[in-house]
């Protein structure tokens, strides 16, 4: 399963330039039966056949380019076995279990953290089991061929000492024999220990299994041909096992008792290199051997055989054998069992989660009635016992999981349920937000939104907001040139030579952003990557280069689901056109708040305009349209500064100095970049730059491309959707943080340095402005969807989130973010 | 699961004081606290913590504490965004509180 099988046209034919041809360059080719290279791709032929069993070769090959997508994706996650742990949130969620087990989105939560607090001494266990005595469980012998223990593989290495512990174990047996001579229980525990069942398809790590383990002795007519007693020692606990005599070939230990199973090995979780002898010993379960007297004094032999020969004699060995009789699993969950009718329940996932673990351990060969859930919030245990009914609800609940699993559809969020309020990915499922759009469908958009829209929602319970209204997290511009940047433990250190500009815990940082020439560390790097935090790089003038993020690539369909309408024409022109939509929307609704005088005739146009954008026959006639309304903005626009020249001599204001003040004004007549040539132009420019960053980080974060667009098209190295998105988000963000940074004097004409034409921020200026576009970013909004206030950047992630949706056909609309 | 809380609230300001027997694990347990908050004064930190960090923050502290010999306190200010901003002042030497929407250098 390699990705050299992707070999070119040009890699396969070497000398046949006529292959070369431009559709065959880059196409993986059916690797062809007389190349002379054959051989070195048998390998992988192979792993592919056997991959994909019964496919031909050149299907294959077919299926794994992307353009059969459906077909080839859906097979492979259907047949993994699936882990008990997700069954668990198929029963709590069905959504939930295709975001963790499809999508593989987790996020961490306190619950989670705690969680994995508990589980952390639970999963420290070796997670060894003995094997099941197939043999003397008459029921369970006749169990489907599924029976995989996890015991581990026989010991090779010779000449093992036993744990203290297990030596310990052994002598307790000895004496618990000794005592009465009646088999006696006893527990043990087996911990962190996986194991599956083909029938069911599933595997299982069960956090702790008590083991009744029952001593029995062996007949005592077994008599022994040995030389040696080390020779007895040797050979004795094979023959527990086959009564027949063993074959001395073997000098080493005895291989336990799962030979005779299918062993499932390769599931098992294997600790260090180190530790697995110990792992692996079999006489901690297979057998305890009492020693027995030295060959001539036996006393409680019943008859001493007569040496048969000087070189070997018959001796009596007896034999101890402690076997299990009966396993339970005891599952360790953080919570409080459910309080019914009589006494404590459990939940219903938890139940799911158990009775495959006891299923399981059935299917092993195991004689297993019960589980037992213990919930920590309260230290109770509760049992639950296996019935045939139970049975089929899990095998049901498999099934329908499984189906899941393999469609390309996720399912519908929970109705209004209390299980969202808790569960640590709500904010990326967004149920409430999701069913409210599936419902309030096309006319939300076109005309009067607003009063057709609250009709709707009036009649629907407004969702519930599920995540916090604000990161907790800051982002950290760096902008100081020559600066350093390194990493203390979880903390991030600035330098400038040798003195601390600055330190940020990686807990507090949401993004950094670095401007010209800073210095960064790999080991930086690699830890920002680790903690999801990404790096975006500017210039010094704030030309948004890229950014470095770590590997979390999921929602693979978001992106297919993306690729494909980016294709599709009508798609592409049917979501540009509410990008625009929003966009002149907003910019009315800019205009007619903050303009001292507004031209008649103005806002309606806008208003016009917004509507006409629905009805663009195309990307051009669109492109168009859009022009003319920017034009109409801007040429409002410095109607909305509200700052003049001599402004700055008013009390209370930093009184700027008559040398340093330059020549610069306010002023806006008309957007000019690339390069700015006024100081309002350059705080716009920058502006668009910085919400261009995070437009691609939110567009990252819900794992679409941002490189591939639908109103602006690719080009390269340009973050065409985060374009997209931005649209409607300029006004709100970028071009009002310029607007409040201007009209609070926050930025003031000694912040700029003029560069022939272009004009520029100094860095105090700029170190002004981020602080300016940031407040505005974290500044609280109503959202008029969904009625709840968020974040400007909360809202920017959810309309991405919304437009994922959209994309994958969730909601019937992409509505736009819209300010009233 | 079975108490409703308001989830994902955002954080808390906590004072975390420790007393600790023995030196290696003093250096430990600084080291952890550095990395969830400032440090006020010896043995003192005050972090911002959310539930989720505040839970990781314990786990990390109860596997480097000896628990019959050391102690870490809590000590909740309230919410970061509201009591807990407001509750520290200072005599003497200055103590600031950061903020501002965003970290620039």
């Amino acid at each position: 399963m390699t990705a050299s099988v992707y070999r070119t046209a040009r890699a396969l034919y070497p000398h046949r330039p006529e292959m070369w041809e431009p559709e065959f360059l880059y196409e993986p080719l059916p690797i062809p039966d007389d190349h002379p290279e054959l051989g070195l791709f048998s390998q992988e032929l192979q792993s592919i056949s056997e991959g994909l069993s019964g496919t031909s070769i050149p299907a294959a090959l077919n299926e794994r380019t992307g353009r059969e997508s459906e077909a080839a994706f859906h097979p492979r996650v259907a047949d993994e076995p699936l882990p008990a742990r997700m069954l668990n949130e198929y029963v709590y969620c069905p959504r939930l279990f295709y975001y963790e087990h499809v999508d593989g989105v987790f996020l961490e939560s306190a619950d989670t953290e705690r969680g994995s607090a508990i589980h952390k001494k639970v999963d420290k266990g070796r997670g060894d089991l003995p094997p099941p005595k197939a043999a003397q469980r008459g029921s369970k012998e006749s169990q489907p061929a599924a029976v995989a223990a996890v015991a581990l593989a026989p010991d090779t290495t010779p000449g093992k000492e036993p744990q203290p512990a297990d030596i310990a174990d052994a002598d307790a047996a000895q004496e618990d024999m000794a005592a009465d001579g009646s088999p006696k229980l006893e527990t043990i525990h087996s911990r962190s220990a996986t194991l599956g069942s083909e029938r069911l398809g599933v595997l299982a790590k069960m956090d702790l299994i008590e083991v009744q383990m029952v001593t029995v002795a062996q007949d005592r007519s077994s008599w022994v041909p040995v030389t040696s007693f080390k020779d007895a020692q040797r050979e004795a606990s094979p023959s527990v096992t086959a009564p027949m005599p063993s074959p001395p070939s073997p000098p080493d230990d005895s291989p336990p008792l799962d030979t005779q199973s299918g062993t499932m090995c390769n599931l098992t979780k294997r600790t260090s290199k180190k530790s697995r002898p110990a792992a692996d010993q079999p006489d901690l379960f297979a057998a305890a051997i009492t020693p027995p007297p030295a060959a001539g004094t036996a006393i409680d032999a019943p008859c001493l055989p007569a040496p048969v020969a000087p070189t070997a004699r018959l001796l009596h060995v007896e034999l101890k054998q402690r076997v299990v009789h009966q396993v339970t699993p005891v599952d360790y969950k953080l919570g409080a069992p459910r309080r019914g009718e009589d006494g404590n329940e459990m939940w219903e996932a938890d139940k799911m989660q158990l009775g495959l673990q006891i299923l399981i351990l059935r299917d092993n060969g195991y004689t297993c009635d019960e589980g037992v859930i213990y919930y920590r919030a309260t230290k109770q245990r509760v049992p639950l016992a296996m019935t045939d009914e139970l049975e089929g609800w899990i095998i049901g609940k498999i099934a329908e999981a499984r189906q899941v699993a393999a469609s390309r559809s996720i399912p519908p969020p929970l109705m209004n349920s209390p299980k969202c309020v808790r569960c640590s990915l709500a904010p990326v499922c967004l149920p409430d937000e999701t069913r409210l759009l599936k419902r309030v469908t096309a006319p939300l958009l076109p005309d009067s939104p607003d009063r057709s829209a609250d009709k709707r929602l009036s009649t629907m319970p407004p969702p519930r907001r599920l995540m916090a209204p604000r990161d907790d997290e800051r982002a950290l511009y760096l902008n100081t040139q020559g600066a350093r940047v390194t990493l203390r433990g979880e903390v991030v250190v600035v330098k400038e030579q040798d003195s601390v500009l600055g330190e940020f815990r990686l807990k507090d940082l949401s993004h950094v952003a670095l401007f010209g020439n800073i210095q960064i560390t790999t080991q930086t790097v690699q830890m920002l990557c680790e903690a999801e935090i990404p790096v975006a790089y500017f210039s010094m003038g704030g030309w948004f280069y890229g950014l470095t993020r770590g590997h979390g690539l999921k929602n693979v369909y978001t992106r297919i689901e993306q690729f494909q309408s980016a294709q599709d024409p009508h798609r592409c022109l049917a979501l540009a056109q509410r990008f625009i939509h929003g966009k002149i929307r907003n910019h009315r609704t800019q205009l007619m708040r903050n303009h001292v005088n507004l031209p008649d005739g103005v806002s309606l146009k806008m208003k016009r305009a917004a509507g006409d954008v629905l009805a663009a026959r195309s990307l051009g006639e669109l492109l168009g349209m859009e022009g003319a309304a920017a034009a109409m903005y801007f040429q409002n626009f410095a109607g909305m500064i509200k700052v003049g020249a001599d402004d700055d001599e008013l009390p209370g204001l930093e009184p700027v100095k008559k040398a340093d003040r330059p020549d610069f004004t306010f002023d806006f007549t008309k957007r000019a970049r690339r390069p700015p040539t006024d100081p309002v132009n350059a705080l716009l420019s920058l502006a668009y730059s910085l919400l261009a960053k995070d437009c691609t980080l939110a567009a990252l974060a819900v794992g679409f491309d941002p490189y591939i667009g639908f109103f602006h098209q690719p080009r390269h190295g340009r973050p065409a959707l985060a374009l997209d998105l931005m649209e409607e988000f300029r006004p709100l963000i970028a071009e009002s943080a310029v607007l409040t940074a201007l009209n609070n004097r926050m930025i003031n004409p000694g912040h700029f340095v003029r560069a022939g034409e272009a004009v520029n921020l100094t860095v105090h200026g700029r170190k002004a402005f981020f602080q300016a576009y940031e407040q505005r970013m974290s500044s609280l909004v109503t959202h008029p969807i969904f009625d709840y206030k968020a974040s400007y950047r909360r809202v920017l992630e959810l309309q991405a989130r919304m437009l994922a949706r959209y994309l994958t056909s969730e909601i019937p609309e992409y509505v736009p973010m819209m300010t009233r | 699961m079975a108490t409703p809380q308001p989830l994902l609230s955002t954080r808390t300001t906590f004072l975390v004081c420790y007393d600790i027997a023995n030196d290696r694990r003093l250096r430990k347990v600084f080291k952890t606290c550095r990395n969830y908050g400032n440090h006020l004064q010896y043995s003192i930190f005050e972090c911002e913590l959310n539930p989720r960090e505040k839970a990781r923050l314990e786990t990390e502290l109860k596997d480097l504490i000896k628990h019959d010999e050391d102690q870490v306190l809590f000590v909740s200010l309230g919410p970061s965004e509201g009591r807990g901003d407001r509750v520290i002042a200072a005599l003497g030497l200055p103590y600031t509180h950061f903020d501002a929407p965003c970290y620039v250098v």
